[in-house]
């Protein structure tokens, strides 16, 4: 019977919901990771800044994705170096990441209802702004200090470049789009070049 | 502080004259947008027929259009005939924030970018604030900024112990009177900053201690103890590359979103991510010697209790 309560989402298409949890080892650097965060803090924050700056006009439409799911998905991007639909993608799949976003548990009969489209994580990243980014820094390091595990008291300032808005004429495509571009504004047009006469 | 490095050269001349013929055209073409645009505002004060909401919307359209011209248009002809562009490179010119990062190597190209800065403590690498100047300012401009935020994020602690920033290190770049004043003024001893190229004594003499404390003024507030620790962290200041390094290799070396904002969400993300990992060696203890010694002097021993009682069954 335990088997069968387990196989179930196989052989009827729906049962119990899975809890996510239980999937995940407790030393996966994911789950691991994802631990140290202050979600609540993080999650009232942004909801806080966005119910100031984007107030709700009407209740209709599709409900939203929750904002610890698309805050999660934007710190595992960068941590584990995806990109937005690798990481989309991720969330479908692996219950590491689904637990990083908190989702608890999910259910095979209804396996769309935590998909996230790379789209949406863009229309997220444009509402976040400096200063809102500042007070999830403060937010987080303000707990790391209570907890203990941080000081303070010595602290070092420096300096790094960072690209930005470039492009490095390295590849064969940006470097053969560039020629053809050069060679066809510094050649004259044959239209309005004058027809030699033939002697 | 970090500069570019090194950049390959070969193929630039023929870049820089594409994007001077590129850029004169686009300019040319927009030379009229100013007229137009004008035009476009007094027509619409005259169009009283338009709900005010309305009106209001297309005038901010308008006036982002005209800034965005005026700013295109410096900042392409500091791209297009200043000599800060000469090797292989082609650069998004329609970003007015971005600034040439100059300072350093005067037989390489110039590279165009942004130069954020950090504040981190030194034993694990945990990075406090962050701040992304626009342009390229000196060293010294970032010091101040980023003591602000740490003690804006100490006022949120709600622990009963009173946490203070005893002292700030640097390198010979954010070297400046008025920093110091700055931050002797706050309690905040400014030893790790250095005032040549020799390299700070990490075990300063008791007199040396006392010298330094009556020059800052801060006698009656740090103690001889906290100077040594202080000393200590500027002679190991160099830790912070290593930092810089952990971000880097999150993707921070290049700016993927657009703009200021993208640039500073960016980064932010990555500090916050940087962050979650380094708690996670610190609870782990998988630290660097010199990082347990330096927590063990700060008070930050971490213990744990399963091993405790292991060890004592």
């Amino acid at each position: 019977m335990r088997l069968f309560r387990h196989l179930q989402h196989w052989l009827t298409g729906c049962g119990p919901r899975l809890r996510v949890a239980d999937f995940v080892p407790v030393m996966h650097p994911i789950r691991q990771w994802a631990d140290t965060f202050p979600w609540a803090a993080l999650v009232a924050a942004l909801e806080r800044s966005f119910a100031q700056r984007f107030p709700k006009d009407s209740s209709r439409g599709r409900p939203p994705v929750s904002l610890r799911v698309l805050l999660a998905l934007e710190l595992l991007k960068h941590e584990v170096g995806a990109s937005d639909e690798h990481i989309c993608h991720r969330l479908r799949t692996d219950f590491a990441v689904m637990y990083a976003c908190g989702i608890e548990g999910v259910q095979w009969d209804c396996p769309r209802e935590h998909f996230v489209l790379p789209e949406t994580l863009v229309q997220f990243r444009h509402r976040l702004d400096d200063a809102l980014m500042d007070e999830l820094l403060a937010i987080q390091a303000a707990a790391a200090m209570e907890e203990g595990l941080v000081s303070p008291a010595h602290l070092l300032v420096d300096t790094f470049p960072v690209e930005q808005g470039s492009q490095r004429v390295t590849d064969a495509t940006t470097l053969y789009k560039a020629q053809k571009k050069s060679s066809t504004s510094s050649r004259p047009s044959r239209r309005n070049a004058p027809r030699k006469r033939p002697r | 502080m970090r500069r570019f490095g090194r950049q390959c050269r070969g193929q630039g001349k023929v870049f820089v004259t594409l994007v001077r013929q590129t850029e004169k055209q686009l300019l040319e073409r927009g030379s009229p947008l100013t007229v137009l645009a004008q035009t476009a505002q007094h027509c619409l004060r005259q169009a009283t027929h338009l709900p005010a909401r309305q009106r209001e919307r297309v005038e901010g359209h308008l006036q982002a259009a005209l800034e965005a011209h005026h700013t295109i248009r410096r900042q392409s002809q500091r791209l297009t005939q200043g000599k800060p562009l000469r090797q292989c490179k082609i650069v998004n010119a329609y970003d007015g924030t971005i600034a040439p990062i100059l300072k350093g190597k005067s037989n390489c190209p110039a590279q165009f970018g942004r130069k954020p800065g950090i504040i981190s403590e030194p034993t694990a690498g945990f990075i406090f604030a962050t701040h992304l100047p626009i342009g390229n300012p000196s060293d010294a401009s970032y010091v101040v900024p980023l003591v602000d935020k740490v003690q804006a994020t100490i006022a949120r602690v709600k622990a009963p112990c009173k946490l203070a920033i005893h002292s700030v290190a640097s390198d010979l770049g954010a070297n400046d009177p008025t920093v110091r004043q700055t931050l002797h003024a706050r309690g905040i001893l400014t030893l790790g900053i250095p005032k040549t190229v020799e390299p700070i004594n990490p075990q300063p003499t008791p007199q040396a201690i006392l010298d330094y404390l009556n020059a800052a003024g801060l006698n009656r507030k740090r103690t001889p103890y906290q100077v040594q620790l202080a000393c200590a962290c500027g002679h190991s200041r160099p830790v912070v590359e290593s930092h810089i390094a952990t971000l880097l290799s999150r993707g921070a070396g290049q700016v993927r979103y657009k703009g200021p904002q993208g640039a500073a969400i960016q980064l932010g993300m990555t500090v916050l991510a940087h962050n979650g990992a380094t708690m996670v060696r610190i609870r782990q203890q998988r630290l660097s010697k010199r990082a347990q010694k330096f927590r063990r002097l700060l008070g930050l021993r971490h213990r744990n209790v399963n091993q405790i009682n292991n060890s004592k069954n």
